[in-house]
């Protein structure tokens, strides 16, 4: 179908399981299963309908009597007692009978019986009653007698057979197939889950465990088999590393061998490559634990917790997860599995602990693990006891022996199952321990000649040259400023690096990126060399293998494995002749590896070298790729490693795109060469210092494309492919890229070989080799902001006439084309009409926005004159991430759009109540996958006031939001600024990817009413320059993908879309209409109106137009910026776009939005248009109705809001909060009440503003609070809480106080009381709990005053003020980021020294003399805790504070300084 | 370290000029040299912006902040070869150029801020590295066996000699005047750019392997000798015929045309034997037109000891052609400006003795953006001379070998490049043409950028 998007499933939800400790079947466990569905239907998501659900469902133990029951009364039929239950789902008209009983029979199995499940199809919404199948169980039994064992192999067979063979959505699908365990499940609403499968219903019905999940999907069209739980697990979360972990399935398909499973070459995929995930998940899980595997070991294998970079994991334990590490890749992404066949029950969580999974112990010898506490909590039942997995967490229920095992426990009993310790110190090889047994040579310089020639072949320019010195001599990368203005290589007319073709990938939303710097502990370069042989033996010949910490290689490292002695090696050489050509060369190149390999070669290096001028080289990437892919195929892939010896990769981005591609290790020759001249001119570094430096940046950065994916191991990295590929055509992609499939296409083999044959001939001063990417250059790449354009907006500003104006925006659309837009022009079949019948422009101005750009990155004149600029015409002006100043606000300078990103700077509930809009940002254009910098040269006092931080100080914004982690946590956010601000609306800001599509759907369906695409060409006030550069596709893509992907899923009514990035003129205006744009924002041509001159130095803060610094002796003389002229270009923008509408023949922009047909090929470059495929994006995917652009009420999710408890308090408080009267009240809470507090602290801060409430409001919760308790708390409200509370408690707090302390039947010291994620992002106020927080307590605080008990991984990560005093063991990564405030933590198993990171804090005792002050000051406020919490932690340590002060720390950033600390915090409390 | 602020902190500092009682005797450059730390720090004004909009209004697009970046951590030697990438002879353009009207006036930091003094880095940068003993590298040994003759030893012809030699292509230059450089030479006083910078440049072209033919007038019959024996030729011939002007008067005594004037000059300084002097001393000098040549013929007469220097022209001071620097140097070394006046007629029995001016004021823009001077009535002036210089300007003065050879001119005597395949190239594909030929009377690195394109252009011409 036209225009139809091929999706993908990515699913985050809400899950659990739920069982037994003493195994006994029971009908209240399923029971209580449904109750937690209904619970926690907030975490799922609906469609359009209103109804359908992305899907739910329940895995039980087969209770076989029951069922016996069951056919007795249905058919009257006697069921023998040895079947199995096979789940179908059969479309209508297909008739599975026959093909489902000859399959069994050929496993001597035969149908006993059936039934077809009487549901109630009334029940469900329009959407799933059109895909509603028949849902038959089918009872199977031997032919003759088998053992049990035996007979789930044969059904993983069958089940494998039917997935292959049959389509799920058109034909069959098995659910579950076992003798122990069924699944319900489907797209039907949690509430009438048991209405429509009436067995769950019926209490005869028991089970001893039941695994329970409600689906979130980005997916649009929800499918009945995608819904959960699998056949063995049901996941929330998302595995980011998927794609490379199918590949491996696949390459290591003939490493499955396992007596138990037998052949399985009639059954190949194992592991299904398309569908979800999770499905992929479960699929390998029931391999696994087929084949012999143990589930603790299958669990440790695919998620492994972080154990190469901990000093506190056990020796046999460590060696345990490398063994496992040298023949599988970590399935890393944020996941929580619930596990469940019949001899096992377990929880395992991912390393980084990005899902909440918590513990709760019942006095009914149950246990419930699952997303949220408190969701199945009846009448009666106690909990005794709760907790949760941290991360890496594992909980295994051993069914049989009802033993249950915890973490460490598990991983004790595993690691010395077998003598891995042993095994490896025997046999695998630290290549860097070898090291001073190295005699080879130390890498020489090459030639200058030769050197000079390598650099023209490969492409290394001057600018590249400068970019590699500061590697070497920072070992960092340089930052630059602004966007990539640039047009993406395909389009480029000059010979660009082929790595220019591959755009990083990064996560948005449904998986998120991660903090490689603040959290490099759970980050890993770790890389194993050497065959890989059969997973499912264990052997010390399995440890065989070398070992270095990074694929990136010294010289030394390279020539050590060059000559190693354990693996055969073979060198293959690159070059090729000219009347070869491309391809032919690449197939001989493949055809000697594969011979190669098959002869025992195990070590592959493919030379990247030239011996002369005249000899072409085969690129390094296309032969990788290709090889790998090739190995793949042939089986081959896991037998050897490719070592690339590279001239063309030298930067991490390069490098990245190798390993991305196959390769094991990467040798940069040709950059360490360049290495060596920067060192002939460096008077203090070595060249081996350099050389050292220059990896050490590699390092930094691959670490930092990975982490973009949400990725932390190499292993899980490499050969995933997680490149857009753009510009090379079908057969090079067939070849090289089979798995690719971006919209943009290009180049053939043919015309490569003519560019490499030109680069080779060069003699660098040619100008058709690209130079200029990043400044401007004359002969260089074209720049959209190139001088002449700057200086013709400019002067028409100044002359303030239209006519000039035009001038302008004709230079800018008649460039040469530089954008996708530019091969399209307008075209219309309708007659002109005058311009008076064109809609006024006003109308069109309201469409018009500035883009995000933070008050900090820019001068508080120049943020304001744009924002008076904009409300003066009536657009929107957005304030950015850096928060604004409340006298702005209700005043011409305030800024309607509101950001909330991901460092929250200065997100107060007087900041949220005062936005038309609030928007997310997710990502941004010029760096997406990355948070945003202020260098600290930025931040002068008064920024750092709005932001809640110290002059000075560097501020990064974390590339994730901490509080978004999945697609549910982002619906959470949006239901939380909803709470706080009901007028506003919610925008989600997202950047052009493939796949964009269906992550706006998704954000569609967490209830968004805007979507902004950023197009990669977005502008920045300071990034790394190959952030800028390498991420994110032009919008142009990812409009045409989000507005079919919706269109598709019938939701594009529910939501307004607007793009940005380097919009110019009408002409952009109308083109993003046309593609499906209802608004527009622009970011750096108002700037330029302003007198920006695209300067790219707004990171120095010496912005000599005023801009972008903070220097007031700069913004005082030398600003020039005025309101009029901002204005003028939009006004004349705005006019121009109805010219252009009326000479269409259009009324008005709305009738433009989505309508392809006024839009045509350039004639002059449609043959280029359509190499390139451009012509493919005029297809629109239609459905049967016309597209109403009118905006619908999104009545998604809406049904949610009516349990809102925010609603009864607003209502109770009514009189107080009119007469600022305090008082105080009580209420029931359950976990489907979320965000309580919010709606009244928003209340207050319209009423009262920044200061809060004048008196003292306090309101007693009992019972489980629902997400985001106190969110946004105000001054005077006190919010008290007995009992537990899930994720984000206090988030974004800014007075006020929250005390939560246990319930009277809980009666263990420190148990789980709090989520992860709790005080995120707060500003003030005071927190206390009598128990212990999940992951990240006090991210990002800024000022919230906090005493707990315990917490989990990165307490204090990023904080920026406030206190945190922790009376109990923390996590690991203590203080990561952490610039401002201070903690003290009670150290009682002295383990604090190994958890803290170091980086940026120090820690010291505070017994000794100096001290004095802070003893006190921390004695008062233990005091505090005990008068709010009666905590017995807290009173054990003040009665006897003279024996238990020594093991206290104070931990400082070192930016802060001790006495001060006490001095201030005494002066705030005074 | 640097703070990013060395643009407010450091002052723009020209180097210091001698003193005026120095320079109006010496035929000397009027500038101390610098040194390193001055430069250096001069160097670190500079922004190094996204859009170097120096580089971009340069003719020759000079890596201008690149070099200053070398400059400034004292790479000299690397900051010669980047100047050499763009531009043939840098240290003239730093001497010559009005930067104020390019690159320092392009100059983000001319916004307020003042510029960075690009054009004295830009000289410093080669004399220093020149005298290191560095010298420009050849980029290729030699590419051809071809050989290209170029006719005229001016900038134009010069840096295409050097852009081809330098890529290994072999070039004869021919030039009527017995040193090169034409009018860098000749035309240009050494109080600008002394003689010796030409002839060092002269040295290393030869050290490269460009031959020079000087004191060869090429004529029809050695035009085609010269023909024969080239696979291309490059005419870099200038326009030397001077404009006169509509004054009554011009032929009489002790009216001079300025390219003359400042010529016979040059050559009496080089070598007083054999060259013709003009000599103004004690003498009341006026001379007519505002552009760079009138500047260089006020100043070359207040340095022979004229009595008395006027320097007479039709608008204000804003409106002078010339560069603004040239003008604050005359005015320093005292000729006095007669703006708004216009000459009408030349008095004098044989020989000029007064000269009749009038008032003008400015009126409306003519077809060029500029504004035409409108004589206002009675406002007649006389003023008493010896010497008229006329500096008007010059214009085309097509050579009769051009038409032989089937090169087409356009009205204006210049040489029409409408031939598509090259840029640069003539109606007779085996020539090309650039410089002030086919512009009119202009910059020097208008030439230069020429000459070095041109190049370019003929080598793909030689490899087809």
């Amino acid at each position: 179908m036209k225009g139809k998007i091929q999706i993908q499933d990515h699913d985050s939800c809400g899950t659990g399981v739920l069982f037994s400790k003493n195994n006994e079947f029971n009908h209240s466990v399923i029971k209580r299963a449904l109750l937690s569905l209904s619970n926690m239907k907030h975490r799922g998501a609906l469609s359009y309908d209103g109804v359908t659900t992305d899907g739910c469902g329940i895995l039980l133990d087969i209770d076989r009597k029951f069922f016996q029951k069951k056919l007795l009364e249905e058919q009257n039929l006697i069921l023998p007692n040895n079947f199995s239950i096979a789940v179908l789902m059969v479309q209508d008209n297909f008739d599975y009978k026959k093909k489902f009983s000859e399959i069994c029979s050929k496993f001597d199995l035969k149908i006993s019986a059936e039934r077809e499940l009487n549901v109630d199809r009334n029940l469900l919404g329009e959407l799933a009653k059109k895909s509603c199948p028949r849902i038959i169980h089918a009872f199977i039994s031997p032919k003759k007698n088998n053992d049990t064992e035996n007979l789930e192999v044969s059904f993983f067979k069958i089940k494998k057979y039917l997935d292959n063979n049959f389509c799920a959505e058109k034909e069959l699908y098995c659910v579950s197939f076992s003798a122990k365990t069924i699944v319900y499940k489907g797209l039907v609403h949690p509430d009438v889950f048991s209405s429509f499968y009436s067995d769950l219903a019926d209490e005869r019905h028991k089970s001893a465990s039941s695994t329970f999940h409600i689906r979130f999907s980005t997916n649009t069209s929800p499918k009945w088999h995608l819904a959960q739980p699998y056949r063995l697990i049901a996941h929330n979360g998302e595995i980011n590393t998927i794609s490379g972990n199918r590949n491996w399935a696949t390459a290591r398909i003939q490493n499955f061998k396992s007596k138990h499973l037998g052949d399985l070459k009639d059954y190949y995929p194992l592991i299904n490559q398309k569908g979800s995930d999770s499905s992929s998940l479960d699929n390998i899980l029931e391999l696994f634990t087929l084949g012999g595997i143990n589930v603790g070991r299958a669990a440790r294998m695919l998620i492994p917790p972080s154990w190469q970079n901990t000093d506190l994991m056990d020796a046999d334990e460590k060696a345990f997860h490398e063994y496992n590490s040298m023949h599988m890749e970590a399935w890393d992404g944020p996941a929580l599995i619930c596990f469940q066949n019949n001899n096992y029950v377990s929880c395992f969580l991912d390393r980084n602990g990005l899902r909440p999974a918590r513990i709760e112990y019942f006095d009914d010898n149950t246990i419930c693990v699952s997303s949220e506490v408190g969701s199945n909590e009846m009448k009666g039942l106690k909990r005794i006891e709760t907790g949760r997995l941290g991360p890496g967490g594992l909980i295994l229920f051993d069914r049989n022996a009802k033993e249950l095992l915890m973490n460490d426990q598990v991983d004790k009993k595993l690691s010395t199952s077998k003598p891995y310790r042993e095994w490896l110190k025997e046999n695998s090889k630290h290549l860097e321990a070898n090291l001073h047994t190295y005699s080879g040579p130390e890498m020489r310089e090459v030639s200058e000649k030769y050197f000079q020639q390598s650099c023209n072949s490969f492409l290394l320019n001057k600018e590249e040259m400068e970019m590699l010195r500061v590697y070497a001599m920072e070992s960092n990368e340089p930052t630059g400023s602004m966007g990539d203005d640039t047009p993406i290589s395909p389009i480029s007319k000059k010979i660009r690096s082929l790595y220019d073709n591959c755009r990083q990938k990064f996560a948005q939303v449904t998986n998120p990126p991660i903090d490689s710097l603040r959290e490099k502990s759970v980050m890993s370069l770790e890389t194993c060399i050497g065959p890989e042989l059969n997973i499912f033996e264990e052997t010390s010949e399995h440890a065989n293998r070398i070992v270095v910490n990074s694929p990136i290689l010294s010289h030394k490292k390279f020539n050590l494995l060059l000559k190693n002695k354990k693996f055969p090696c073979k060198r293959f050489s690159l070059e090729y002749r000219e009347s070869e050509g491309l391809e032919e060369a690449i197939l001989r190149v493949l055809d000697d590896v594969v011979k190669s390999v098959k002869l025992g070669t195990n070590l592959v290096v493919l030379d990247e070298k030239q011996s002369s001028s005249k000899i072409p080289v085969i690129p390094a990437l296309l032969a990788t790729s290709a090889l790998h892919n090739r190995l793949i195929n042939e089986n081959l892939r896991t037998k050897c490693n490719l070592i690339i010896n590279t001239a063309s990769a030298r930067d991490n981005h390069q490098i990245a795109c190798l390993i991305a591609f196959g390769a094991t290790c990467v040798h940069p020759w040709l950059g360490l060469q360049a290495i060596l001249k920067v060192s002939n001119n460096s008077m203090d570094l070595s060249s081996n210092e350099l050389c050292v430096a220059y990896r050490k940046c590699l390092n930094k950065g691959l670490l930092k494309i990975m982490s973009k994916m949400g990725i932390s191991n190499v292993s899980s990295y490499r050969g995933s492919g997680l490149f857009e590929v753009i510009g090379f055509s079908d057969e090079v992609n067939s070849l090289c890229f089979p798995k690719n499939d971006s919209l943009i296409k290009g180049e053939s083999f043919e015309d490569l070989h003519k560019k490499n044959m030109l680069s080779i001939s060069f003699d660098g001063s040619d100008d058709r080799v690209a130079k200029g990417l990043h400044k401007y250059k004359h002969n260089g790449e074209e720049h959209a902001f190139n001088p002449d354009v700057v200086m013709n907006l400019q002067n028409s500003l100044k002359s303030g006439s239209f006519k000039e104006f035009k001038n302008y925006s004709s230079y800018v659309n008649s460039r040469k084309p530089l954008a996708i837009r530019d091969y399209f022009e307008l075209c219309s079949n309708n007659k002109p009409i005058n311009l008076e019948e064109v809609e006024p422009i006003e109308s069109i101005l309201s469409r018009f926005d500035s883009a995000g750009m933070s008050l900090g990155s820019m001068s508080p004149h120049a943020h304001e004159t744009l924002a008076a600029a904009m409300n003066g015409l009536g657009c929107r002006s957005n304030s950015g991430e850096g928060g604004e100043d409340p006298k702005r606000y209700g005043t011409n300078l305030e800024s309607k759009i509101k950001q909330v990103a991901s460092g929250r700077f200065g997100v107060t509930p007087h900041y949220l109540r005062n936005a038309e809009v609030l928007q997310i940002k997710i990502a941004q254009g010029a760096k997406p996958g990355e948070g945003g910098q202020l260098p600290g040269s930025k931040v002068d006092s008064y920024i750092a006031e709005l932001r809640y931080s110290k002059p000075g100080i560097t501020l990064i914004s974390p590339p994730p939001h901490h509080d978004i982690y999945s697609i549910e946590d982002l619906a959470q956010l949006i239901y939380d600024l909803k709470q706080v601000n009901p007028k506003a609306l919610v925008s989600v800001k997202l950047v052009s990817e493939p796949g964009v599509g269906i992550v706006a759907a998704g954000v569609v369906k967490a209830n968004a009413d805007f979507i902004t695409i950023s197009g990669h060409d977005g502008g920045t006030g300071a990034s790394p320059i190959s952030s800028i550069r390498h991420a994110g596709s032009p919008w142009e893509t990812g409009m045409y993908e989000t507005q079919n992907t919706l269109l598709q899923s019938n939701l594009r009514s529910y939501v307004r879309l607007q793009t940005d990035g380097g919009l110019k003129t009408a002409e952009d205006v109308i083109k993003a209409a046309v593609f499906g744009a209802d608004s527009f924002g622009f970011g750096t041509a108002p700037m330029i109106a302003m007198g920006c001159k695209y300067l790219r130095i707004c990171h120095l803060n010496n912005c000599a137009t005023g801009v972008a610094t903070q220097q007031l002796r700069i913004i005082n003389d030398h600003f020039l910026g005025e309101v009029e002229k901002v204005q003028k270009f939009f006004e004349f923008t705005a006019h121009e776009v109805r010219e252009k509408l009326a000479k269409l023949g259009l009324k008005s922009l709305e009738d433009a939005i989505g309508d392809t047909s006024l839009m045509i090929l350039k004639k002059d470059y449609k043959d280029e248009s359509v190499k390139l495929g451009f012509d493919r994006l005029l297809d629109r995917y239609r459905p049967n109705k016309k597209q109403s652009n009118e905006l619908k009420k999104n009545l998604i999710n809406n049904s949610l809001s009516d349990e809102s408890l925010n609603n009864l308090i607003t209502k109770k408080l009514k009189t107080n909060l009119a007469k600022g009267k305090g008082g105080s009240f009580n209420f029931e809470i359950k976990n489907t009440q979320r965000s309580v507090g919010a709606r009244l602290a928003g209340d207050i801060a319209e009423k009262f503003g920044r200061e809060g409430f004048p008196e003292k409001i306090i309101l007693n919760f009992k019972g489980n609070a629902g997400q985001s308790f106190g969110c946004w708390n105000s001054k005077g409200v006190e919010l008290k809480l007995n009992g537990l509370a899930n994720d984000y408690v206090g988030k974004g707090m800014n007075g006020g106080k929250i005390v939560i302390t246990k319930n009277k039947h809980l009666n263990q010291e420190r148990p789980v009381l709090v989520g992860n994620t709790c005080l995120f992002g707060a500003t003030g106020g005071e927190f206390y709990a009598t128990g212990v927080a999940g992951e990240r307590f006090a991210v990002r605080n800024s000022g919230a005053k906090a005493i707990i008990e315990g917490t989990g991984d990165h307490c204090c990560e990023y904080m920026t003020g406030g206190e945190v005093i922790v009376l109990g063991p923390v996590g690991n990564n203590f203080g990561a980021g952490m610039t401002g405030g201070f903690a003290y933590v009670f150290d009682q198993d002295r383990s604090f020294v190994d958890k803290c990171n170091k980086d940026l804090v120090s820690f010291n005792r505070i017994t000794s003399q100096e001290m004095e002050a802070h003893r006190s000051y921390l004695k008062d406020r233990i005091a505090h805790f005990i008068k709010e919490t009666n905590s017995n932690i807290g009173n054990e340590i003040l009665e006897d504070f003279e024996k238990y002060q020594s093991l206290f720390w104070i931990v400082t950033p070192y930016a802060e300084n001790l006495s001060r600390i006490i001095r201030k915090t005494r002066e705030d409390a005074a | 370290m640097s703070s990013n602020f060395e643009f407010i902190d450091i002052k723009r500092i020209e180097p210091e000029t001698k003193s005026i009682k120095v320079r109006k005797i010496e035929f000397e450059e009027i500038y101390q040299t610098q040194n390193l730390e001055s430069v250096k720090e001069q160097s670190s004004r500079c922004l190094d912006c996204g859009n170097p909009y120096c580089e971009w209004k340069c003719p020759l697009h000079n890596y201008i902040p690149d070099w200053l970046k070398l400059a400034q951590i004292g790479s000299i030697h690397e900051a010669a070869d980047l100047c050499h990438e763009t531009n043939s002879f840098p240290e003239i353009c730093g001497r010559i150029c009005p930067q104020e009207k390019l690159c320092e006036g392009a100059c983000t930091l001319n916004t307020g801020y003042e510029a960075v003094t690009i054009g004295q880095i830009e000289k410093y940068i080669t004399d220093k590295a020149l005298s290191e003993g560095w010298k420009p590298k050849k980029l290729v040994e030699s590419s051809t066996k071809k050989t290209v003759s170029i006719i005229g030893a001016g900038p134009a012809g010069l840096a295409c000699a050097e852009n081809l030699i330098r890529r290994g292509v072999k070039c004869i230059v021919y030039d009527r005047y017995s040193q090169i450089g034409g009018l860098l030479t000749y035309g240009i006083p050494e109080f600008k750019l002394e003689k010796n910078i030409v002839i060092k440049r002269r040295e290393i072209l030869e050290e490269l392997g460009v031959e020079f033919v000087l004191n060869y007038e090429v004529d029809e019959k050695r035009m085609n000798e010269i023909e024969k024996n080239s696979d291309a030729i490059f005419l870099g011939l200038g326009t030397y015929e001077s404009i006169k002007g509509n004054i009554n008067g011009l032929s009489k005594d002790g009216v001079v045309e300025a390219l003359p004037y400042l010529i016979k000059n040059t050559e009496y300084l080089m070598s007083e034997e054999d060259a013709e002097n003009i000599d103004f001393r004690d003498k009341k000098v006026v001379v007519l037109g505002g552009g760079d040549t009138a500047m260089d013929c006020v100043r070359t007469a207040i340095r022979q000891q004229a009595k008395s220097v006027y320097c007479v022209y039709r608008r204000d001071k804003e409106n002078m052609p010339g560069s603004v620097k040239e003008i604050k140097h005359a005015m320093e070394e005292g000729v006095e400006f007669l703006f708004n006046s216009q000459p009408l007629e030349i008095i004098g029995n044989g020989t000029v003795r007064q000269l009749k001016i009038g008032k003008t004021k400015l009126g409306k823009a003519d077809g060029s953006g500029r504004r035409k001077p409108v004589l206002i009535k009675n406002s007649e002036k006389i003023l008493d001379v010896d010497k008229l210089v006329i500096a008007f300007g010059y214009e085309a003065d097509p050579q009769s070998f051009i038409a032989e050879n089937n090169i087409k001119v356009s009205d204006r005597g210049l040489i029409s490049l409408d031939n598509e395949n090259y840029k640069y190239q003539t109606s007779n594909p085996k020539f090309f043409a650039g410089g002030d030929m086919i512009i009119g009377s202009s910059l020097a690195v208008h030439a230069i950028a020429h000459g070095r394109d041109a190049a370019k252009e003929i080598i793909k011409f030689l490899e087809t």
